[in-house]
């Protein structure tokens, strides 16, 4: 490891008897250095932390206290019953019939909106007139709040809808399905409404992560020969790579979590062929007023994600603590 | 006491909720205003000033204004009681607003409730007062009361009803050359009549999934004798064999092919798209739906005729089935207490007052909101077709509260999905899922 | 530079050789193509929004996909000259500025904390703010309620901005971590050599130069908190609180739905945070050009 990428990488011990091991925050002239450091950390991480702590993960531990009971909500917590909650979930084949879905959704939101998002963010980081506007027009949908693109495209696809209609128009009559009604059509339908929503988010984010790379290096690239394509592929995607993850977990936990589009456009029917873990959720749990079951779903919910995140951080985002730029100019 | 009055009143049957156990009569005895309550429903001779507000579903006109004016009719003759009007959207304000409040420190203290067994299970909680002490001496005036108790108990009072029926277009029925079924061979032969001359014969709002309960509940409520059916809700299991029956016959509707195309996704009342809007515009000719139907087609519609084409006829007989032919599905709005004593007792004030024949006249009236609780008022009623449910709903046999309420919230949840489930695929194992839908784990 | 010698293709000349003009005219166009499709995907449901605003619930019902017939202005002009309306706008911009104020504020130190000292159990704490993340907020919406009556902060604009702020923390700690982390350590050498506090490095070089993933942060935190409705209906009570996306509610009755009029008020409650983002995204641009000179 080099020596910036040591001293980068939080000020850890460096080599005994180097310049930097004096390091510049052993910098002459402070006292207890160890206990400024602790000050200044402290009053940077205690504001956010207390916040976190008190508004989300004591409300989340709650609710997880909830699950091991039989409790609809009212009155006390007075029927514990252990992991029966759990064990009912995982025999309901609707349940894991709304898990399949859930990664269904998940997995063809990486794969499908991810190039997707990639290209579109490389097209728009060029200069052309009317940029700013058309990364407007692309961002727009995920400014709308999921409830009301779920009426809206629910007024879309309607059986002789505008979506029928725009199809018959372009001749691709044959294509028209009762999007939302055929339980075989409906979740590649919502599927469709997700990505219209998200891909704007994703766009954005990386718009903002191609900033990072340095022109300088691209020139270079271009003036030894490389072709525009291959200096795409060749700088601007690695060092696109950490955002890319980053995109990817966000949007893996996203879309193991959707909710509001799916219920406002199906609440996960018909016959719950579109059901996702979280409008199982609702649906057995909190329009039941089953609490504590659905604080089990949502136990189980975070499970799955704590796993991935923890197996994403450990495979993935773990190579960007070291610096990817740094290493690339060496 | 007319005895077609009493008989609706007392045969509303509703069972409370056996499976919660702390469902019982413990909470009643913890609520805060049990029996020593002297002052009757006259009207307030405390001085003291009391605040209440009033968390109700009436977001627009011309409710919002009926009810604006009711609480300042009651304010004028209740100067120290001062009401706060919160309106608030239907499923926002049953699935979420009231439950979470219901476990707060505050509760709202004159609060939307739909009786059944939901209100069974709120009284769980130890915050719903228990009024029956404050309106025992006008209750017994008040239609359909039994559906807002538990225990014994009254813990709400309802201030319209509802019935569930066909509501049908007249003029499409005219022109397309059908006459209102009375049995269901001649709605099915109606309805192939409707298709062949290019309507949608049934719209159905299947996406809500309690829509689909309803026509499963009609079938139940023919093919089940008045007792088999409450003791069922009561033991929140389906597993009778005349059950299984009222399935069947569904199938064998179902395979008539009597609704529109699409129908698993249409919801009933969002928009231009729903079951409500299509009979609306024509493109359907009925819907089997409560008496609320008239005023959602109002807004998803620019047909001004409306109200007069619009008629209304009870669910077919099945001829030789073991049920009642003249049993109705139905429900009502009504409201619940919560609070210190003085606020209690100012609230069963207030639902004593929109309980009076005046109110009565402008919620029915104006307010299209069903059928009234004072029977005297059904008068009022202005939509022809909603004043033949109301004379009808004078005659029937009993009336049922939907499924869905009358069961604890779960149950009904459960009972709702497992009957869309069957309309999606109607077959002998989603039947039998929906015997043992009720059950909690 | 040995990295970079290293990516020009042996054998390709500079300019047009026969494999590169074949890319020029199908790669290059497709993905224009590619691009048009998409914006046009993206575009035609807004303008349905949009359009829709202009129609009557019963146009509407009678032909979904049409052109208003007539045009009525009423949606728009209602909405626009209601009270009630520019009151939602006002407590919606409040508690969405709040909320993306402390979220940038908070979230940066914590940022900050985490990526540019090391010490035990740092990971700890970074997993602590993730974990956030992973929990469907509406299951933890109860005890939050319970736990906001006690605070007293019930009815409150900031019942709702400090919690939005709270739960934004997560995915705010997994953008700027990584982004304070890849600036290269030779600046805060340089900077130290010159004798800065760390505090004055972080304020005056480092926090510049996150300016992308700053704005970035800040506009989805602003735009999350701008369309949550979950939160402000809990919280808040008075109608006069309310925020843009419970009153859309105010145009559902107790049964139906003013289709027409929630397509009115969705286009104009979409302006303000369009607005929002047309103006940051002209600093989305390349700021850490810089960072690598000198």
């Amino acid at each position: 490891m080099s020596r910036s990428t040591a001293i980068e990488a939080g000020l850890g011990p460096a080599p005994a008897g180097s310049p930097a091991a004096a390091g510049p925050l052993r910098a002459p002239g402070w006292r207890g250095p160890k206990l400024r450091k602790k000050t200044e950390l402290t009053i940077l991480l205690a504001p956010a932390l207390i916040l976190f702590v008190g508004f989300v993960f004591i409300p989340i531990v709650i609710a997880a206290y909830y699950s091991f009971y039989n409790w609809s909500g009212y009155g006390p917590l007075s029927d514990p019953i252990g992991f029966r909650n759990y064990s009912y979930a995982f025999h309901d084949p609707a349940f894991i019939q709304a898990i399949e879905h859930t990664l269904e959704l998940t997995v063809a939101s990486v794969v499908i909106q991810g190039p997707l998002s990639i290209g579109i963010a490389l097209l728009l980081n060029r200069k052309f007139f009317g940029r700013g506007f058309l990364r407007t027009v692309v961002f727009a949908p995920y400014v709308l709040p999921p409830a009301v693109t779920g009426v809206m495209w629910s007024l879309i696809l309607q059986p002789g809808g505008f979506a029928d209609q725009l199809l018959k128009a372009f001749g691709l009559g044959g294509l028209v399905q009762l999007w939302l009604a055929n339980v075989h059509v409906v979740l590649f339908t919502v599927f469709v409404v997700l990505t219209w929503q998200y891909l704007g988010f994703g766009i954005v984010l990386l718009l903002a992560g191609l900033q990072n790379i340095p022109i300088e290096l691209k020139q270079a690239a271009a003036i030894d020969g490389a072709s525009p394509w291959q200096v795409t592929r060749r700088i601007t995607l690695p060092l696109l790579a950490p955002t890319i993850r980053i995109w990817g977990f966000l949007t893996v936990i996203g879309s193991l979590q959707i909710f509001d589009i799916v219920w406002v456009l199906t609440e996960g029917g018909p016959a719950g062929a579109s059901s996702t873990i979280t409008s199982y959720m609702v649906l057995q749990g909190v329009d039941s007023t089953d609490f504590g079951f659905a604080s089990a779903i949502a136990v189980i919910l975070f499970v799955f994600c704590l796993v991935f995140a923890l197996i994403y951080q450990r495979f993935a985002l773990r190579r960007d603590m070291q610096g990817a730029i740094t290493r690339a100019v060496g | 006491m007319r005895s077609s009055r009493a008989l609706a009143a007392v045969a509303l049957a509703v069972t409370t909720a056996t499976a919660a156990a702390a469902c019982s009569s413990g909470s009643s005895s913890s609520s805060p205003t049990a029996a020593p309550s002297a002052n009757s429903a006259s009207s307030a001779s405390t001085t003291a000033k009391v605040t209440l507000t009033w968390w109700n579903n009436a977001t627009n006109q011309p409710l919002l204004g009926i009810y604006e004016a009711a609480i300042k009719g009651f304010e004028a003759k209740n100067p120290n009681v001062t009401i706060t009007n919160v309106p608030v959207q239907n499923e926002l304000l049953q699935d979420t607003k009231i439950p979470l409040a219901l476990e707060g420190n505050n509760p709202p203290n004159i609060y939307q409730q739909w009786g059944g067994g939901v209100l069974g299970q709120q009284v769980t909680s130890g915050k719903v007062a228990n009024i029956t002490a404050d309106v025992s001496s006008w209750i017994s005036g008040v239609s359909g009361a039994n559906g807002w108790q538990a225990n014994g108990q009254q813990y709400g009072v309802p201030v319209d009803l509802h019935v569930v029926g066909f509501w049908y277009r007249k003029d499409i029925f005219s022109k397309v050359g059908i006459t209102v079924p009375t049995t269901l061979a001649q709605l099915e032969s109606d309805d192939a009549k409707l298709r062949a001359a290019g309507y949608a014969p049934i719209a159905v709002g299947s996406k809500d999934r309690w829509p689909d309960a309803f026509w499963w509940e009609y079938f139940a409520l023919r093919d089940c004798p008045q007792a088999t059916v409450q003791s069922a809700i009561k033991s929140e299991c389906f597993s009778a064999s005349c059950f299984g029956t009222a399935s069947t016959d569904l199938a064998a509707f179902l395979k008539t092919n009597p609704f529109q195309t699409g129908f698993l996704g249409t919801s009933s009342q969002q928009g231009a798209g729903s079951s409500a809007g299509m009979v609306a515009s024509g493109k359907a000719a009925m819907e089997l739906q409560g008496d609320w139907d008239p005023s959602v087609m109002e807004g998803v519609s620019t047909n001004k005729s409306l109200s007069s084409e619009l008629g209304w006829f009870p669910f077919p007989q099945t001829p030789g089935s073991a049920g009642s032919q003249t049993a109705v599905l139905g429900g009502g709005d009504g409201f619940s207490c919560t609070g210190s004593t003085a606020q209690v007792q100012a609230c069963a004030d207030f639902l004593q007052y929109l309980d009076s024949p005046s109110v009565q006249a402008q919620i029915v009236g104006p307010g299209q909101t069903g059928e009234p609780v004072i029977t005297s008022e059904s008068s009022a009623i202005t939509l022809p077709a909603t004043q033949t449910a109301a004379a009808y709903f004078k005659t029937a046999s009993y009336e049922e509260l939907y499924f869905d309420t009358a069961l604890p919230t779960k149950p009904g949840q459960n009972l709702d999905t497992a009957i869309a489930n069957y309309f999606s695929s109607p077959s002998s194992s989603t039947a039998s899922a929906i015997a043992n839908s009720p059950q909690t784990p | 530079m040995a990295a970079i010698t290293q990516l020009s293709a042996p054998g390709s000349a500079p300019g047009h050789s026969g494999r590169y003009a074949l890319r020029r005219w199908t790669v290059i166009p497709a993905t224009y193509l590619v691009a048009i499709v998409a914006f046009g995907l993206t575009v035609v449901p807004l303008l349905f929004v949009i359009v829709d605003g202009f129609r009557t619930n019963g146009d509407i019902n009678n032909s979904p996909a049409g052109w208003p017939h007539p045009w009525v202005a009423s949606n728009y002009t209602s909405i626009l000259t209601s009270a009630s309306f520019w009151e939602f706008i006002g407590n919606s911009a409040l508690i969405a500025t709040v909320a993306t104020t402390l979220t940038l504020v908070l979230g940066s130190m914590a940022a900050l904390a985490l990526s540019q000292y090391e010490f035990k159990g740092r990971e700890v704490f970074y997993t602590v703010f993730v974990s956030g993340i992973l929990f469907p907020i509406g299951v933890g919406a109860l005890p939050l309620y319970l736990l906001l009556q006690r605070l007293g902060l019930l009815d409150n604009q900031f019942g709702v901005a400090l919690p939005e702020a709270a739960f934004a923390l997560p995915f705010t700690m997994i953008i700027l971590r990584p982004f304070l982390r890849a600036i290269p350590g030779e600046l805060r050498e340089a900077a130290l050599v010159d004798g800065a506090s760390r505090f004055r490095y972080f304020g005056q070089i480092l926090l510049p130069l996150a300016k992308p993933a700053l704005i970035t942060v800040g506009l989805l935190a602003f735009v999350t908190s701008w369309n949550q409705y979950l939160l402000p209906l809990l919280v808040l009570q008075t109608s006069s609180h309310f925020t843009l996306p419970l009153g859309t509610y105010t145009f559902q009755t107790q049964y139906s739905q003013n289709d027409a009029g929630i397509m009115a008020f969705t286009a104009m409650a979409m302006v303000p945070a369009l607005g929002v983002f047309m103006f940051a995204q002209r600093y989305i641009v390349a700021g850490a050009a810089g960072a690598v000179k000198g």
